[in-house]
Parts: structure tokens; sequence; C-alpha cells
């Protein structure tokens, strides 16, 4: 209760503020410690930005929406589109934003008559020779040219809809299908190809109205990046073919999650339809992938929806949870009890966070296990844009959590061909083992009990005497760490595949059958206190709880 | 429409029990403090300058991603001077309540019995807080966002609650 | 006429009813439940009942048996699709809906005066035709069930002509879906002012023939006189609105104290009753229904020539010539069906006079195609919730009258 009454001010709209970009846990990067501010005034309000900042971003964030199709953050500007032209006083002719730095004391006009004029006759112009594809583009929906046109041109053709052909559906790469009528010229592709891959493999061709976007001579849209052009294209010229017509836009779901490719960790979203993947597109990270993903990586969700082991198995026999769950206890104890020494367990460089916390639980503090060995994807090709040569999401933190414990898959072969072990549990199993990835497989015929927790069937999961299923990446809560140490979060975006339970959730069952007296609810809960066990998860975090976001409620992206 | 019962809820209360007062497209709206929701109400319908004695509607809405989650949302209207007044009392999640007008309106029994069944808001006071538009064994409040539109619950009978048989 | 005298007092409170009939029975309370599934009770409601003999001691009123989610439904829908489920609302007069909820949106957009003004006359004509058949049901059903079957069939017989013609406008007899944000979704067919003066003559005559048979009957008159009794404050407090409200004397009406469209330029007349009572209601709508047809013959006489839409391609879908051939149309329309209309984020509580009483449309837009919320305030919802209160003292048979002239529509009154 104050003393003096407070002055009310009639607030003008609504009172809680909605629309976009009025989140109130809207973060942006904070800028560096120095960083000289200036005032910019856009459309007569005062605002503070970076000294040299570049003006459509601001425009963007005081809320001036200034539509642009040739810029992008990641990218260098040409400024070509011409889409972003505003009013600075002081000069003669509007200039575009993209282009200009922010000067102290600049004015600008985002929404003069004369600018709104401009943007609709740039908006009248591209869409001149558009074609009517609106109802067969798979951009539909996410379409930025689509999205300009509705919200700053609003008016009928004017001409007499005679447009100029070009070539369709035309493959000009391993993933990529172009259609050159839907181009708009604005280059993104180009400099993706050129900036962020380092292979300019597309250019432009023709002149005038017969410019067309096509291959450099003798070349193909091959690199190992090329997908980032369908990201950034804002209109539906360059088409995956793994996502053409796979799903409209609005009918898909998006959960934030990190790619499992490799140790690079690139953030992502998850695009779900009908709780299916339908898709990868990447998640700007400023510290980790920018705003790009390698192709290889895209296809990652792949795995997740072939060959998955459904059900439990016991001798090759489908059986239910509970009796599955005693059959391993049953085979791992009578190894344990004779023998403890000759009980191996294998951790994957796969698994999450959450699952080698629960894993390690089991295996060396409760059942003090000795040999433990570390398996994961064989190395690959890298590069020094993105793809590292570790394959597997979690290596950083299967090793913090092994602490030093966990051999390699050589030690495992030799300690198999010498019969050291007798029973070995294999927790995260996806064809490395079973040597599906070409190496050869392990001599495993010597085992008394061998109980396999996999994602998908593989040779190995046949032979075992106890095969669980675990939940893939794509459906459970967790953390991984790459290979700079952040720890990142995967959420689930699709339902868990046939009967398969989270690893950690598995490992619970198991090791209460085997005495292991604690309880584990929920992935949150097994993250909390592995954070403050582990040292190099202190300052991890869990995020916020939020719900799926319905791409139909978005506009275009990029 | 209505300013004068803006400026007047300013003017009677000083304390801080108006939040906030605002127009758009016409409609005046005020912003009250939960705990002096009932105050303001019967302020309203008292007061000789604003008289608002038939009370529309009474619902809430569901904001989700902002502190507190829910706005209980009042329209009022005053059939002696004809204007019109909505107000907002918000309502955090964690501490689900606010107090009844169903004394100062009784026709406001329904609609709060309603917000109470669809958005799980319990109005201290109430003479008969029970659900009215799911059936009593219904579990959660299926208006909340986070209610997903395609939650099959079948009805699974349980004794011993209001409004049931036995 | 002694045995509503009788009720009437009873009703008042004047004298104890065992000094006029006899010695008292032996009674004891018995709960008693009529419905949901009750050839009297409209729509699907369930009344829970504690009698003693025939007398009301306790009501409960449960409604919820029709809900179908309304609100939970428009939240995923666009604009354009929310206007088939406010055609389910009050479904004998669906034109009502859909008028108040393309007013609520259209006053968010901002574009209340670009509606055009042939579409603002047809509105008004075919909101009032659904008015006069929302009144013929809720006239019909309730003398029918009190014996009146000739009333109903007549009154059916009349309520046809009328869902004949909007047939003829709409494509559909009772799910119309008629308007759309900007206007109205097609013209009137020609012919149709002639048709509809037709009808409206014979229309006079059938309820010149109702008005003989019920009004000035014994047994309607004694079933109705004097029978559940609201007085004005009781109305105001309890938040009544439309016939129900105005027969206890509440003059309110959305049309006249807050005229919208084009109401106020049309001479009509709001019925008021006096007493409060059954029969007041009964014939508040009876003159409503002749006042609306004044207004139809008016507007028919005065409706201008002109577009029956908005031309803005972000409002209101391109015509199909040009959706085909050109690209900007082309987007529009993807725009329009996809996205839906982009309404500014705001709020607004929009109100109409709908067939039970202020029909109340409360929008709440986060700027994207699909509203945040949107919220019906149904008039009958209000009407309803008072009976708990009234039907306390009331006989059993008392239940049927009462609960004919409150107009109950399950479908307004649960979404």
């Amino acid at each position: 209760m104050s003393d003096e009454p407070t002055t009310l001010k009639m607030v003008e709209g609504a009172p809680v503020p909605m629309g976009p970009g009025t989140e109130s846990d809207l973060s942006l990067p904070a800028l560096p410690a120095g960083t000289e501010m200036v005032n910019v005034i856009i459309d007569g309000r005062a605002h503070q930005v970076a000294k040299g900042a570049n003006l459509l971003e601001a425009c963007n964030s005081a809320g001036a929406n200034v539509p642009y199709f040739c810029y992008h953050p990641g990218l260098s500007s040409p400024a070509v589109c011409r889409q972003c032209l505003v009013d600075v006083k002081g000069q003669p002719k509007p200039v575009p934003s993209c282009y200009t730095p922010c000067t102290d004391k600049m004015e600008v006009t985002t929404a003069s008559p004369r600018v709104l004029d401009i943007r609709r006759q740039m908006l009248e112009f591209t869409l001149l020779n558009h074609p009517i594809d609106c109802p067969i583009c798979d951009k539909a929906g996410e379409c930025s040219l689509q999205q300009h046109y509705f919200d700053w041109d609003a008016k009928f053709a004017r001409n007499d809809g005679v447009k100029v052909e070009k070539a369709k559906a035309v493959d000009i790469g391993k993933h990529i299908v172009l259609d050159q009528e839907r181009c708009i010229l604005c280059s993104r592709c180009i400099r993706v190809c050129a900036e962020v891959a380092k292979q300019p493999e597309l250019t432009m061709a023709m002149r005038g109205d017969h410019e067309v976007l096509t291959t450099a001579p003798g070349r193909r849209l091959d690199n190992p990046y090329s997908l980032n052009t369908v990201d950034v294209c804002p209109v539906g010229a360059l088409t995956s073919k793994d996502f053409r017509f796979a799903s409209r836009v609005w009918e898909l779901t998006s959960t934030p999650s990190v790619c499992p490719g490799c140790s690079t960790g690139c953030n992502i979203e998850v695009h779900t339809g009908k709780e299916e993947v339908k898709r990868l597109v990447p998640r700007p990270n400023d510290k980790v992938n920018k705003y790009w993903m390698c192709d290889e990586g895209r296809f990652t969700y792949k795995r997740t929806q072939t060959d998955r082991l459904g059900v439990p198995f016991v001798d090759g026999v489908p059986t239910e949870w509970d009796a599955a769950l005693d059959q391993a206890k049953a085979r791992l104890q009578s190894v344990l009890d004779k023998n403890p020494g000759a009980v191996g367990v294998v951790f994957s460089a796969q698994s999450t966070n959450e699952d080698l916390y629960v894993a390690a639980q089991l295996a060396f503090d409760h059942l003090g296990l000795k040999r433990a060995y570390l398996a994961g994807r064989d190395q690959g090709w890298h590069d020094d844009i993105l793809v590292s040569a570790d394959r597997n999401p979690n290596t950083a933190g299967a090793i913090a959590i092994g602490g030093g414990r966990l051999k390699s898959l050589i030690d495992l072969s030799q300690d198999l061909k010498k019969g050291e072990l007798k029973a070995l549990l294999v927790i995260g199993e996806d064809g490395v083992l079973a040597g599906d990835a070409g190496s050869a497989a392990l001599p495993l015929q010597g085992l008394e009990a061998l109980v396999v927790l996999a994602w998908c069937r593989d040779s190995l999961v046949d032979s075992a005497h106890v095969a669980l299923p675990l939940a893939a990446w794509t459906e459970v809560d967790g953390t991984f760490t790459n290979k700079q140490g952040f720890v990142q979060r995967v959420r689930p975006a699709a339902p868990a595949a046939g009967d398969s339970l989270p690893t950690w959730e598995v490992l619970g069952h198991l090791g209460r059958r085997l005495g292991l007296a604690k309880d584990f609810t929920s992935a949150r809960s097994v993250f909390l206190e592995a954070k403050q066990k582990l040292a190099y998860m202190k300052d991890a975090d869990w995020g916020k709880t939020s719900l799926p976001v319905h791409l139909r409620f978005a506009n275009s992206r990029g | 429409m209505a300013k004068i019962i803006l400026e007047r809820l300013a003017a009677a209360f000083t304390g801080g029990e108006i939040e906030q007062i605002g127009t758009q497209h016409g409609n005046e709206w005020a912003r009250v403090r939960r705990a002096d929701w009932k105050r303001v109400a019967q302020f309203l319908r008292d007061d000789p300058t604003t008289k608002m004695d038939f009370a529309s509607d009474l619902t809430a809405v569901d904001r989700l991603t902002r502190e507190p989650r829910f706005d209980v949302v009042l329209h009022l209207y005053s059939t002696v001077k004809k204007h019109r007044v909505r107000l907002y009392a918000g309502v955090p999640e964690g501490d689900c309540t606010l107090d009844t007008v169903v004394d100062v309106w009784p026709g406001m029994n329904w609609f709060e019995r309603e917000a109470y069944d669809l958005y799980g808001v319990r109005f201290t006071g109430h003479p008969d807080l029970r659900r009215i538009l799911m059936y009593t064994e219904f579990v959660g409040h299926p208006l909340r966002k986070d209610y997903p539109k395609e939650k099959r619950q079948p009805l699974v009978r349980r004794s011993g609650l209001p409004g049931t048989l036995e | 006429m002694e045995t509503s005298l009788t009720s009437r007092r009873l009703v008042l409170g004047v004298q104890e009813p065992e000094d006029l009939d006899g010695p008292d029975l032996p009674t004891e309370p018995m709960p008693l439940n009529m419905g949901p599934a009750h050839p009297a009770m409209h729509g699907t409601v369930r009344m829970v009942l504690d009698v003693e003999g025939e007398k009301i001691t306790n009501a409960d009123i449960q409604v919820g048996y029709l809900h179908r989610c309304f609100e939970k439904e428009s939240e995923y829908a666009t604009y354009t699709q929310i206007f088939p489920y406010t055609d389910r609302l009050n479904y004998v007069s669906p034109m009502l809906n859909n008028v108040g909820y393309a007013m609520a949106v259209e006053k968010l957009l901002g574009i209340c005066e670009k509606v055009p003004e042939r579409a603002q006359y047809i509105r008004v004509i075919v909101g009032e035709m659904s008015r006069i058949t929302d009144h013929m049901t809720c006239l019909g059903a309730g003398a029918m069930e009190l014996g009146a079957f000739t009333v109903f069939l007549y009154m059916l017989k009349a309520r046809e002509w009328l869902y004949e013609l909007l047939e003829e406008v709409s494509g559909a007899r009772l799910t119309h879906s008629y308007l759309r944000i900007g206007g109205v979704s097609a013209d009137l067919p020609d012919g149709f002012a002639g048709k509809l003066l037709a009808r409206i003559a014979e229309i006079r005559e059938v309820l010149k023939d109702v008005s003989k048979l019920l009004d000035t009957n014994r047994i309607f008159r004694d079933r109705m006189d004097g029978i559940a009794i609201i007085t004005k404050s009781e109305a105001i407090a309890w938040g009544l609105t439309g016939p129900m409200g105005r027969s206890t004397g509440f003059e309110y009406d959305v049309r006249k104290d807050h005229p919208y469209l084009v109401y106020d330029r049309f001479d009509f007349d709001v019925p008021v009753g006096s007493v409060g009572d059954n029969f007041d209601r009964y014939m508040v709508r009876v003159e409503e229904m002749h006042q609306s047809m004044r207004i139809i013959e008016q507007a028919l006489a005065t409706i201008p020539d002109g577009p029956v839409i908005m031309n803005d391609p972000r409002i209101a879908l391109p015509p199909k010539a040009e959706t085909y051939n050109s690209i900007e149309a082309m987007i529009a329309h993807f725009k329009l069906i996809m996205d839906g209309i982009h309404v500014p984020p705001g709020e607004i509580y929009s109100f109409t006079e709908g067939g039970n009483g202020e029909l109340g449309f409360y929008i709440v837009s986060d700027g994207t195609g699909r509203p945040w919320k949107c919220r019906v305030r149904p008039p009958c919802f209000a009407n309803i919730s008072i009976l708990n209160h009234i039907l306390k003292g009331l006989f059993i048979a008392d239940i049927v009258p009462t609960f004919g002239m409150a107009n109950m529509i399950g479908g307004e009154c649960d979404r």
C-alpha cells in the first residue's frame, strides 16, 4: 500500500500483449562487454543498438517487420532483392537496411507511404514471373514470398499473366531438386555454397527476366552441406528430395533437439507429422553450429525408423517386459554368483548422459564390475566446418562418467578371445558390436549370458539371450555432451517405437531386480542428480518445459 | 465508451488495487489485484456513477507462458448508464483461487462453475462449486492450453462424488 | 379461472394452499430425475428434483450433455472455419450466431465500416428470419407440451417456409455458414424479396390462427398465467436478457440500446412484459415475431445494390478467375485458407441480440490466423441458471411450460 496515489496511465491496446515478438522469455545473446552503443530512432522511438549493427536487424528487433529475401544473418549481405528498403533521414534515396550499419542519431522510417509503396512495387516485380505453383510447392506454408505478399502487398495482378518459362524439377544434386521458375534470384544458396560449404557449385546464368539459377559448368550440387540451401531458400525453388511431397508444413510439429550424427552436436529441430519424424532442420546456435548442419546429420532420423527392436526377446522369442527382465536378471545373476570378475559391461557413446549415469550407478557402484568397455560408431571423415571425425554424440559424456575405467572395443575383442568374459551386458547397441559397420564382428559365442539393450535389430540382438528394446534419441528426454563440452538437451518428438523404453528406465527396472534399491522417476530427476555429482555437468541446464510448436502457426523460417 | 468508469476506479482505489487500465477497440478494461477483486466488484455495482448492476459474462483465459497464468475476465454492464467495462484478475497456476462474485451478482453462479470446470480456477465462497459441463468423474481441466484436443477420456464411473449415484 | 388465481396466490405467497383445498395429504420428500432423455426436455438437460408430493422443494438443473467443445475447437480452427461451429450454437437461429461472430472478428480487424452496405442489410434480413424461426420453434414446442399439438404443426409449417427461403440463400436449412468475415458469402437469389414478402403475409395469417387458439384458451392460460414469476430486479441480478428478461419489465434489447449493422434505420418496437410469468414470455415472443417481420419488410424495401463482401485479398477470398490465373490471388487464397485471416493481436467483447438474448463473443487474438480464445456468452446459460431458484415451490407440471418458455437450446447452453 503506497501513501501517494498511483497515477494510472491509460493503455491503448490489450492488457496482455500477444503476437510475434512479445514473448517475455525472448532471450537475445548478450553483447560482449564494452560494445559501443548508439542511439537509433526507428519510427519515432529511440533504441539503443550496438554501433555498426545491421539496420535491418535493429528495425526488426524493434518490431518493424521489415521484409527481406536475400539477407541472412549467417551470410554476407549483397542487397540484391531491394525488399528491405527503408527511409533514412538525410539520404535522398531509400537505403537497403540489410547493407546499412547503424550510426549514432540515425533516423529511420520503416512505414512511410513512400517506403510502403516501394515495398509493394518490389513484391509486384518479384511476383511478375512467379509460377502459380502454391498448391504443389513444398514451401507453401513457410514461404517468405507468401508471407510478405500477405503482409505488405495485398493487390491483385496488373499484368496479363503470361510468364517466362524456365526449367522445372531439375535434378541438380544428390539431394536437391531445382525449380528455376520459382527462383526469385536472391542468391542465398550461392552464398551458402561459397561461404559456408566453401565449394561454390551454384551460380546465376543469363540476364534480364531470363536469369536463372544453375550449377557451375561441369559441377553438381554435391557438397556435404547442400541441404542448407533448401533451408535458406525463401521460396520453393530448391527442394529436398527426401522431403519432397512428404508432408505439408502446417501438419508438422517442431521439437528442439540435438543431432546425434557426430560429436559436434548441431542444434536441430525435429519436425514430426502424424507421429513420425519427417525431417530435421538446423536451429541457430552461435557457439555450436551457427545456422547450419551437414547433410549426413539430416538423415540420422532414418535410423530410428528402420529395423527397430520393438519388443523384448528372450532366446529369440518375443516376451513381455517383466518376464524378459526377470530372465535378464537370472542369467546375469548366475554368472555374478560364480565368477563376478567375468562379467563385462559395454557402454555406448550414443547414449544420453542420463542413461550413462544410471548405467554407471548399476555397473560400478552397485555390481562393482571391473570390466567395462566403451562402444561407439567408427570414426569418419571430417572437415573444419561442422563435421567431426567422431561419429558419436556423447563420447565426452561417456568418458567423463566412465571415469577412466572404460576400455576400448579392441580390448573387448581380446578379452573375449582369451575367454575371460562369461557374461556381457551391452547398454545401447546399434549395429556397432554386430559389426554391421564393416568392422569384424566380435567373438561372442563363449558367453553364458548375453544381455543386450538395443535400439535396432541386428545380428547381435538375434544372437542375444535377452534383448531389451530402447527408445531412440527422437523419443526420449536427455542430454548429450558435445566435443566442446556443452551439455545439450534432446527432447521427445515422436512416440516410442513398439514397447521400447528409455535406457535409464530399463536399467532402473533391471537394477531393482539386481538389488539396486533406488528409484529413477524421470529423466529430469536423473539429470539433476547427475548434475550434482559430475563436475562436467555442473553448468548444464535442463531447459524449460514447453509445448511442441505446431508449425502451422509459424510463418516462414529464415 | 466508458472512460468514466476507469476514471472513477482510478479515483476511488489509490492503493494499487487497480493495476492497469486501458481501452481497445472501444472496450474499456481494468486489471484488478487479485486480493481486491470482490471489493472492486461491489464498488462498481453500488457506486452511483458506475452502477454496474448487470454482469454479462465471467470466464478465464489461459495465457500459458506468462505469469500469472490465468486471467479471470468479468464483463459488466450498467442498465442505467448503458456503459460497459471488462475486469481482469491475474490468477497464478500454483494458487488457482479467486473470490467469488456470486453474492454481488447471483447470475454469475453458473459462469463461475464453468470457469472452474474448464480452467480449474476455484472461487472461494461459491455456494456450489462443482463441474457443470463436463461429467463429474472427468479428470483435468480441458480448456487449459496443455490439455491436448485429441485426448480421449472415456467415462469411468466412480461413486462418492457429488452429483453421482450412491 | 379460479385455479389460476389459486396458483397466482401460491406463487405470490398470499395464502397457504391448505386453506383452500382441504386436508393435506401426507407426503415424504422424494428425489425425482427428469432427463436427460425426456420428451419435454428441450435439448438434453437433466433435472434432479426433490419433490414433496407434487411440489418441488429443490431443483438442480444439470446441463452439459450437449457440450461439443466449441471453444477448444475454435482455438485450432481459422476464423473462417469457426463459422460452421457458430451455426451449431443456437441451432434454431443460426444466422444470428453467424452475425454475432462475424461482427466480433470485424471489430478486431477494424473493418466494421468497410463491410458493404448491401451485406449489412442482408445480414439484418436473414438475422430477423432466424429470429422468427427461433421463436416459432420455442412457441410451437412449448404449446405442444401443453397439449396444443395443432399449434405445433402450424408453427412448424410456417417455420419450414422460412427454412426453404434460407436454404435458397445459403444452401442449407439449418447449418448455413452463410456469413464471412467482411460480408456474406453470396448474394440473395433472384426473386427472393418477392417470395419472402409473400411468405410474411402468410406467416401473419398463421400467427393470427395461433393467437385464436391460445391467447384466451383456458387450459393454456391456467398453465401459463402467474407461473414462475421473475421480477425485474431479479432479472438484472441474474443476467437475464432476451424475451425472458424483457418479460419481467427489463427493457434491454441490444438492437435498440446499442444499435449495430443498420438496425438504427428501421422503425420497430421492443415488446416488454409486466408480470414476468410464463404467459408474458409467450406474448413477448409473439410480438417480437411481428416486429421482426416489420424490420424485414423495411429492409427489403430499402436494400441498396452493390457488392456483398469486401474486396480486400487479406480478408475475403479473391474471385476464382483471379485465383487460377494470377500468383497474387493464388497466394492470397492460399494464405487465407491455410493460415487464416491475420487478425491483429487484441481482445474484444462484441454483443448482438440473439434469439434468446445478449449473445456475446469474447475473442482473444494473438496475431495469427487462429484465435487464442473464442468464447461465446450464451444467453440461455444465464436464463436457465435462474430456474434452479425459480422452480422451488412450483409443481412438477409447471416445469413444462416454464422450461418451454425459457427456451433452452442445448447447443447454445452447453456449446
